[in-house]
């Protein structure tokens, strides 16, 4: 039963557990909230760029016909050289913009490549439907993504290392001290296993979260991977 | 794609897996002699902590039974994860340390798996891991006018590791000695009394601090000082077939074989020459031993398993006493230990695979 | 580096998936059963071993010398990609049935993380030839032995009756977390003291 979820899991991009899928390896920057901005950045601008350079080359390829009319393994290679092209350019820019978050990003900021998300929907990506409401599709799911990394990586730098580090601007030095924390900080949550813990819970409230909207009545799509 | 909802729980079906309420509470009386000697030597700090821990426990337990909508508070498994992660603690450390550890150990390990009984680490041991994490050394710390009011600043095992390497290498007691650990002055009039009325005339004589080892008037954790006392509490608990004696049993064995073997080695003295006797006496081993390791939930079912399980964290507590950086070595053990039990069970434990195959097909 | 250095720090100090959380995901970490386990953990391994060593050849032989080290992450993640492809036709060949039977999804072990992590992480340390090869073997090691642990975990919590809200796979997180606490047994100071340098 579960690996056929998995196997769906990897054709659609739906759900719960693609966003937490697609989590998991960029969890690890989440210790530092400044480092969880610039891999949040990278995801979104590497998401939206790699789904319109595909939606352009996919109807390049087959003007006005129905989707998968190219052969699978052509799409997927076609997705990763996209992808992990816009990578590298994301790589060097963050080089220039801001080299100590580069070093912190690590082996990190190349795996956005083959990040969950970027991947899954630039394979995914149909010429039947408007750019634009792709693109606007890939913006929201960016955003969802982007909020529960950034909150997980203010979870565990408050509790974890009693700061929080935004962008040092002129005297500020983008590090704030949290008073009552800094002097002796529960510094399990800034290792790996606080990491994977705190996605867990974040894991159930998004399932709860779903299935609250779900039975109001107001949901959008249901999706078929769902609670496992 | 729906998980299979199981009316009954598996626990209750699976040998001793269970784990009722009476069974809790005696596990608790058995661990009293030990904490009523802590707080007696230590006095008013030992029985603050205690209390905040147990209270911490009590108070996550009570909040998670919103959550699982059952109220678990009178099964007395929570009191008891309290008490042992106060009894890990050393009296001085800053009370958030244990407050933490408690909540942590009902919440996390425990009750988010389900409560007693469904979780696959040992609560307390769990607690006290995130709390070593956290807080480095906060169950060895010793400050303040603690440390004066005290014969020695530092619990033994802590002095000999920062002896070594000595010169002298040895036993643990006589690189203590050489390093001039200070014990109490009950231990020197009683050691010097047995030596020159007992031994002198057999042409041998006690390290200094034998005693002090012996009866657990060192510094250390409040429930792990004095080693006769938690025999007792044991032993009344084997007695009514309440903890498995294999666990505890091979688990200090394999500790204390490879201690006399390889502890000299890897202290940088000779062969044989490991001290197994103060390594014994020394640090949480015995009291994670007997109250931790035996936990049934969280130990391997069949008995077989039970003797792999006791021989691996003696290897383990072995490995992390000497080489590791966390505590005594002996709570991170007990967590590794159960990581591999449900490979352990699945290995040899026909049932526990046969319900679970069942299940998935 | 000493070679048990390299081993013991790839395999259990900074294990892909405990360590690095790379390879995380409900599919790959934790496969149905032991069986699929061990079959995913011993592709991996192999997969880790060759991907380093065509990694390091690349790398060292023309990206470097030609100063194109801004193509690494297109490069490897193209070459891990392929590699999986190949070797995956290649077992399938040898042993049909057994990897069918696992049910091992292609796209998954292609674009694996952990796989490419590993990678990325011996190119950039500039390890030899040969340490390439033992880093993707034991960091392959690390991934079976943490795979194989959560099977078993995981196989358990099935059969328990578990909170709803917290059934499946974020209680597969958090005894990942837990484990990974438990893991950090293994740091950097324990192998200083145990390898003595």
């Amino acid at each position: 039963m579960n690996a056929s979820a998995t196997r769906g899991g990897v054709t659609t991009y739906n759900g719960e557990l693609a966003l937490l899928m697609s989590l998991t390896p960029a969890i690890a920057v989440a210790v530092r909230v400044i480092d969880a901005l610039w891999m949040a950045a990278g995801v979104v601008a590497v998401l939206l760029l790699s789904r319109a350079c595909m939606s352009l080359i996919v109807r390049a390829g087959n003007p006005g016909t129905q989707k998968d009319a190219s052969p699978p393994q052509g799409r997927f290679f076609s997705a990763l050289i996209v992808s992990s092209v816009l990578t590298a350019s994301f790589e060097i820019l963050l080089m220039s913009a801001d080299p100590e978050a580069s070093a912190s990003l690590g082996i990190y900021a190349p795996l956005i490549a083959v990040n969950f998300l970027v991947l899954s929907m630039t394979r995914a990506v149909d010429s039947g439907t408007s750019m634009g409401r792709e693109l606007a599709d890939a913006l929201g799911r960016g955003i969802g993504f982007a909020a529960c990394l950034i909150l997980i990586a203010i979870l565990r730098e408050v509790l974890g290392a009693g700061t929080m580090t935004l962008f040092p601007v002129g005297q500020f030095s983008g590090v704030i001290a949290v008073p009552g924390l800094i002097d002796d900080p529960a510094r399990a949550l800034g290792l790996a296993g606080g990491g994977l813990i705190c996605l867990g819970y974040l894991a159930a409230l998004v399932r709860l979260a779903r299935k609250r909207r779900l039975a109001s009545g107001t949901a959008g799509e249901s999706s078929k991977d769902g609670p496992r | 794609m729906e998980p299979a909802r199981l009316v009954l729980s598996s626990a209750p079906h699976l040998g001793m897996r269970s784990s009722s309420a009476r069974m809790a509470w005696l596990v608790a009386a058995g661990l009293a002699p030990a904490a009523a000697w802590g707080i007696f030597l230590f006095g008013v700090p030992a029985a603050i902590v205690l209390c905040v821990s147990v209270g911490a426990a009590l108070l996550a337990e009570l909040l998670s039974s919103f959550f699982l909508k059952k109220l678990t508070i009178t099964d007395g498994s929570a009191f008891l994860t309290g008490l042992l992660v106060g009894l890990f603690m050393s009296p001085s450390t800053p009370l958030y340390v244990p407050a933490a550890a408690s909540a942590f150990a009902i919440l996390v390990v425990k009750q988010s798996f389900g409560g007693l009984g469904r979780n696959w680490m040992n609560p307390a041991m769990g607690g006290v891991l995130f709390a070593l994490l956290s807080w480095p050394g906060s169950t060895s710390r010793w400050t303040g006018a603690f440390a004066a009011r005290n014969a020695a600043a530092l619990p033994p095992l802590v002095a000999l590791r920062q002896a070594l390497p000595s010169p002298t290498g040895g036993a643990p007691l006589s690189v203590l000695a050489a390093s001039g650990y200070r014990w109490s002055d009950l231990d020197a009039r009683v050691i010097a009394w047995i030596n020159t009325h007992v031994f002198a005339g057999l042409g041998t004589a006690l390290q200094p601090g034998t005693f002090d080892m012996l009866i657990g008037r060192t510094p250390g954790p409040i429930g792990a000082l004095s080693v006769p006392l938690l025999l007792v509490g044991a032993a009344f608990l084997l007695r009514r077939k309440i903890i498995r004696w294999r666990v505890p049993v091979f688990f200090l064995s394999a500790f204390f074989f490879l201690t006399l073997a390889l502890g000299g080695i890897a202290s940088g003295g000779s062969w044989l020459s490991g001290g197994p006797g103060f390594h014994l006496f020394a640090g949480s081993i015995v009291l994670g031993a007997l109250f931790a390791a035996s936990d049934p939930v969280t130990s391997p079912l069949s008995s077989r398993g039970q003797i792999i399980f006791g021989i691996s964290l003696g290897v383990l507590a072995f490995v992390m006493r000497f080489f590791g950086s966390l505590g005594d070595g002996v709570a991170v053990a007990i967590v590794l230990g159960n990581c591999v039990v449900p490979l352990i069970d699945s290995r040899f434990d026909g049932r526990a695979t046969a319900l679970s195959r069942g299940r998935r097909e | 580096m000493s070679w048990m250095g390299i081993i013991l720090t790839f395999s259990l100090v900074d294990n892909v998936i405990l360590s690095r959380l790379l390879g995380v995901s409900p599919g790959v970490c934790a496969p149905v059963d032991m069986r699929t386990a061990r079959i995913v953990g011993l592709f991996t391994a192999v997969l880790m071993a060759l991907a380093n060593l065509a990694g390091w050849a690349v790398d060292s032989l023309v990206l470097s010398p030609l100063g194109f080290a801004f193509l690494r992450t297109p490069v490897f993640v193209l070459l891990v990609a392929g590699l999986a492809f190949g070797l995956h036709a290649l077992a399938r060949a040898a042993m049909p049935r057994l990897l069918d039977a696992a049910g091992i999804s292609l796209p998954e072990i292609a674009v694996n993380c952990a796989t490419i992590g590993v990678v990325l992480i011996s190119t950039r340390a500039g390890f030899t030839a040969s340490q390439s090869v033992v880093v993707g073997l034991s960091a392959g090691l690390g991934y079976f032995i943490v795979t194989a642990l959560m099977t078993a975990i995981r196989e358990r919590l099935d059969v328990e009756q578990t909170p709803e809200a917290l059934r499946g796979f974020p209680l597969h997180l958090i005894s990942a977390g837990l484990l990974a606490y438990a893991f950090m047994a293994f740091d950097r100071t324990f192998l200083l003291r145990l390898l003595g340098s």
